[in-house]
C-alpha cells in the first residue's frame, strides 16, 4: 500500500495551491462577492484554465485523464482558502455522466467545452414532491419529430443562473403507468443536457443560504425542445446514469469540505497562539481550547483519507456498488467534520467568531447545508444499511 | 532560439526551517521542495522567449535523483527536456557548480543561460557570474526586463541596481540571471503535467565529467538567527524619533 499521490498528481496539487495564492491578496474582495452570493468567474476562469475541469475528461475529447482525484486536491486546496465552488462540481459530475453514459455524438458535442470550462453545467434532479426518491419525479420529457419536448419544474437548483445547460433527470415513462406495464420503478428515467436559454425556461430565485456565492432557482420548463442528440446514455435507463454523477458530487463535496476544516484549523490555531485573556498566556494554552482543535485535526486526516480513495475507487472504475459506498462515507464523515471544525473555530474565535468578516458565521451555513445536500446523512445510513449491511430497508 | 535553463531545487519559502540538532545542516523531513523562486521566474522567462522565437528551452539540475522533480515541474510548464547532473548526494561548493554548468552549455551550445540570481537557501549569488568567467561569456545579472534580437545576435538588458535600473547590452551568446520583478511565472496546468510525463530527462554521473570537484568553501556551521525581541509601542512620531536616537538607529 502506498499513500504518496502520483507525480502528476502531486503537480496538480501544487497548481491549485499557486492559483490560490494568486486571489490571496484579494481575498477580502472576493470574500464579500461571495458573501452577495455573486459568481466568481476569475477563479472558474483560472481552474478552466489550469485545465481542472477537463481532469476527468479523456484526451481524445480535450481533456487530460488525470482522474477525479486530480479535482479533489484542487477543490481542497481552492477550500483551504475558505472558498467553494458548487458549479465546478456541478459541472464535473455531468462530465462523469456523458463519459461514463454518453453516446460518440454527445461526447463530440460537450466534453471539449465542458473540459475548457466554456460550458458550465448545472444538475436537475430535485423537484417540490420528489427529491430524495427521485423515481417519483414528474418533469417529463416526450419524444416528438426527433426532438424531447419537455415540461416540469425542478426546484434547490444551484447556480441555474451562471450556468448555460443544466443536466436534467425527466421521466420518459410515467411512474404511475411503471406498474400498470409491470416495469420496475427505476426504469423510465432519462437525462438530458438542457440549454438554460431554451424557449420555455423560466426561473424564480430562491431564499436560500449555504452555497457560496451561488443562488438556487426553482426552474419551470414548459414546452421547452431538446435534440435527440442531448440525451445522456439510453432512454429510460438514465437511473444508471444518474448514479455516475452523484458519486463525483459527493467525493468531490468531501474534498471541499475538508480544505474548508482546514480553513478554520488553521485560523483557529492561529488565534489561539494570540489571544490572551487571563495573564500573558495565549488562550491556545489551555487545554479546552486545544483539545477539540487536536480533536478536528485528527478526525480531519481520517475523513482526507476516505475521501481519497474514493476518488481513486471512482478513477479505477471499482464495482459501482464499492465506489457509492465509499462516496457516502466520504460525504458523511466530511459533512460531521466540517461542522465540528466550524463549530470549534467559531468557539476559540469567541465573540469575534460572530463577525461576518471572520467568515465562520457565513461559512456555518455551508456546513450545515452539508449535512443535507447533496444527499442527508439520514439517506446515507438508510442506504449504508440496506445496501452494504444487507438490513432491510428502512424508508 | 536555444535557452538553457539551470535550476535548484530549494525549500518551500514559506515552509518552516529547522536545524539538525548538531548544527551541520538544514533537517529536511517534513520539508517540501520547490524550483527555486529565482530559477522559477527563469524558466518562466525562457519559455517567453520561445514563444517569441521558437527553439528549445532546456533544464539543467545538478543534485541527486529526488531533482527529478522539479525538472518534472519546469518541463509541466513546457520546458522541452531536462539534464539532471546526479551527484549522489556529494557537497559541491559554488564554484563545481559553476563548472559542471560550464560543462554542460558546452555540450549543449546554448544562445542563452536564463538562471536565477541566486538560490533562496544560502543565498551565495555567485554561479551565474562565475559560469559567465569560465565560459568568458558576456553577463546581465539581476535581470528586471529582458529583450532579445536574435538577428543581431544581441539581447537588451534592464537590470536592477541600488540607484535605480540600469541596461546593458550583450552579444549572444550570454549569461543573464534573473531578479524577482521579472516576471510572474506560470503554473504547470493539468495538460502540461500529462504532456511533461513524455518529455526525455537525460542522467549524467558527475564522475563521468572528468571535473575537479574538490570544494573551496567548506560549511563550518549553521545557525539560526536569534529569536527577535519583543518590541515596544509608541505614542507618535516625537517619541518614535526620540526612541530611534535612544538606539542610536539614527544617522543624525
Amino acid at each position: 500500500m502506498n499513500f504518496a499521490f502520483q507525480p502528476e498528481i502531486e503537480m496538480a496539487k501544487e497548481t491549485a495551491e499557486k492559483i490560490h495564492k494568486k486571489f490571496e491578496g484579494r481575498r477580502k474582495e472576493l470574500f464579500e462577492k461571495i458573501r452577495r452570493n455573486e459568481f466568481v468567474q476569475e477563479i472558474w476562469d483560472e481552474l478552466a484554465k489550469a485545465g481542472f475541469l477537463g481532469s476527468i475528461v479523456p484526451h481524445e475529447y480535450g481533456g487530460t485523464g488525470i482522474g477525479l482525484l486530480g479535482s479533489a486536491v484542487a477543490m481542497e486546496e481552492l477550500a483551504k482558502y475558505g472558498i467553494g465552488n458548487a458549479l465546478f462540481v456541478l459541472t464535473i459530475c455531468a462530465e462523469s455522466c456523458i463519459i461514463r453514459n454518453g453516446s460518440e455524438q454527445i461526447k463530440r458535442k460537450f466534453l471539449p467545452a465542458m473540459a475548457e470550462g466554456k460550458i458550465k453545467c448545472a444538475l436537475g434532479v430535485t423537484e417540490p414532491e420528489a427529491g430524495t426518491n427521485t423515481f417519483r419525479i414528474k418533469t417529463f420529457a416526450e419524444k416528438k419529430n426527433g426532438r424531447y419536448i419537455i415540461n416540469g419544474e425542478k426546484t434547490y437548483i444551484t447556480g441555474a443562473d451562471v450556468a448555460d445547460y443544466i443536466l436534467l433527470v425527466t421521466r420518459t415513462i410515467p411512474y404511475s403507468e411503471l406498474s400498470k406495464k409491470g416495469l420496475p420503478k427505476m426504469y423510465g428515467l432519462s437525462l438530458f443536457m438542457v440549454d438554460l436559454k431554451s424557449k420555455g425556461i423560466k426561473m424564480h430565485k430562491l431564499n436560500t443560504r449555504g452555497i457560496e456565492g451561488m443562488n438556487q432557482f426553482t426552474i419551470f420548463f414548459e414546452d421547452v425542445e431538446v435534440p435527440e442528440e442531448n440525451l445522456v446514455g439510453e432512454e429510460n435507463q438514465g437511473v444508471f446514469v444518474m448514479f455516475n454523477g452523484l458519486n463525483p458530487e459527493r467525493i468531490l463535496a468531501g474534498a471541499s469540505a475538508v480544505g474548508l476544516s482546514e480553513f478554520c484549523l488553521k485560523r483557529a490555531v492561529e488565534y489561539a497562539n494570540q489571544r490572551c485573556v487571563f495573564g500573558e498566556r495565549p488562550i491556545g494554552s489551555y487545554q479546552a481550547i486545544q483539545h477539540p482543535l487536536a480533536d478536528v485535526k485528527i478526525r480531519q486526516e481520517a475523513v482526507r483519507l476516505v475521501v481519497y480513495k474514493s476518488a481513486w475507487a471512482y478513477d479505477n472504475n471499482l464495482p459501482p456498488q464499492e465506489v457509492m459506498f465509499l462516496a457516502n462515507s466520504a460525504k458523511y464523515l466530511a459533512a460531521e467534520l466540517l461542522l465540528q471544525a466550524v463549530d470549534r473555530a467559531i468557539q476559540t474565535y469567541g465573540g469575534a467568531g460572530f463577525v461576518e468578516d471572520n467568515f465562520f458565521i457565513i461559512l456555518w451555513d455551508s456546513a450545515r447545508l452539508l449535512k443535507t445536500a447533496p444527499i442527508s446523512n439520514e439517506m446515507i445510513l438508510n442506504l449504508t444499511a440496506e445496501h452494504v449491511l444487507g438490513l432491510p430497508r428502512s424508508y | 532560439m536555444k535557452i538553457l535553463v539551470p535550476i535548484k531545487r530549494t525549500y518551500d519559502p514559506n515552509s518552516k526551517i529547522k536545524l539538525k540538532t548538531d548544527g551541520s545542516g538544514i533537517d529536511t523531513s517534513n520539508i517540501k521542495f520547490v524550483i527555486n523562486t529565482f530559477d522559477e521566474i527563469a524558466v518562466e522567462e525562457a519559455l517567453r522567449k520561445k514563444e517569441e522565437f521558437g527553439g528549445e528551452v532546456v533544464v539543467v539540475s545538478v543534485g541527486t535523483q529526488e531533482w527529478i522533480e522539479q525538472i518534472r515541474t519546469a518541463l509541466a510548464m513546457g520546458a522541452d527536456r531536462g539534464i539532471l547532473v546526479d551527484t549522489g548526494g556529494k557537497y559541491i561548493d559554488q564554484v563545481g557548480i559553476a563548472k559542471i554548468l560550464a560543462k554542460i552549455v558546452e555540450e549543449e551550445k546554448p544562445d542563452l543561460v536564463i538562471m536565477g540570481k541566486q538560490a533562496i537557501d544560502d543565498d551565495a549569488n555567485q554561479v551565474g557570474q562565475l559560469l559567465a568567467g569560465y565560459l568568458n561569456w558576456p553577463q546581465a545579472t539581476f535581470a528586471y526586463k529582458v529583450e532579445v534580437k536574435p538577428n543581431e545576435k544581441k539581447v537588451t538588458v534592464v537590470r536592477e541596481v541600488d540607484g535605480g535600473l540600469e541596461t546593458v547590452e550583450c552579444e549572444l551568446p550570454a549569461i543573464i540571471t534573473t531578479d524577482l520583478r521579472l516576471n510572474q511565472p506560470r503554473y504547470a496546468s493539468l495538460p502540461g503535467i500529462m504532456k511533461a510525463k513524455q518529455k526525455p530527462v537525460k542522467t549524467i554521473k558527475v564522475e563521468d565529467l572528468g571535473i575537479d570537484l574538490t570544494p573551496k568553501v567548506k560549511i563550518e556551521k549553521l545557525e539560526t538567527p536569534p529569536p527577535r525581541k519583543a518590541g515596544v509601542k509608541v505614542k507618535d512620531v516625537d517619541e518614535f524619533i526620540a526612541k530611534l536616537k535612544e538606539l542610536k538607529a539614527l544617522p543624525f
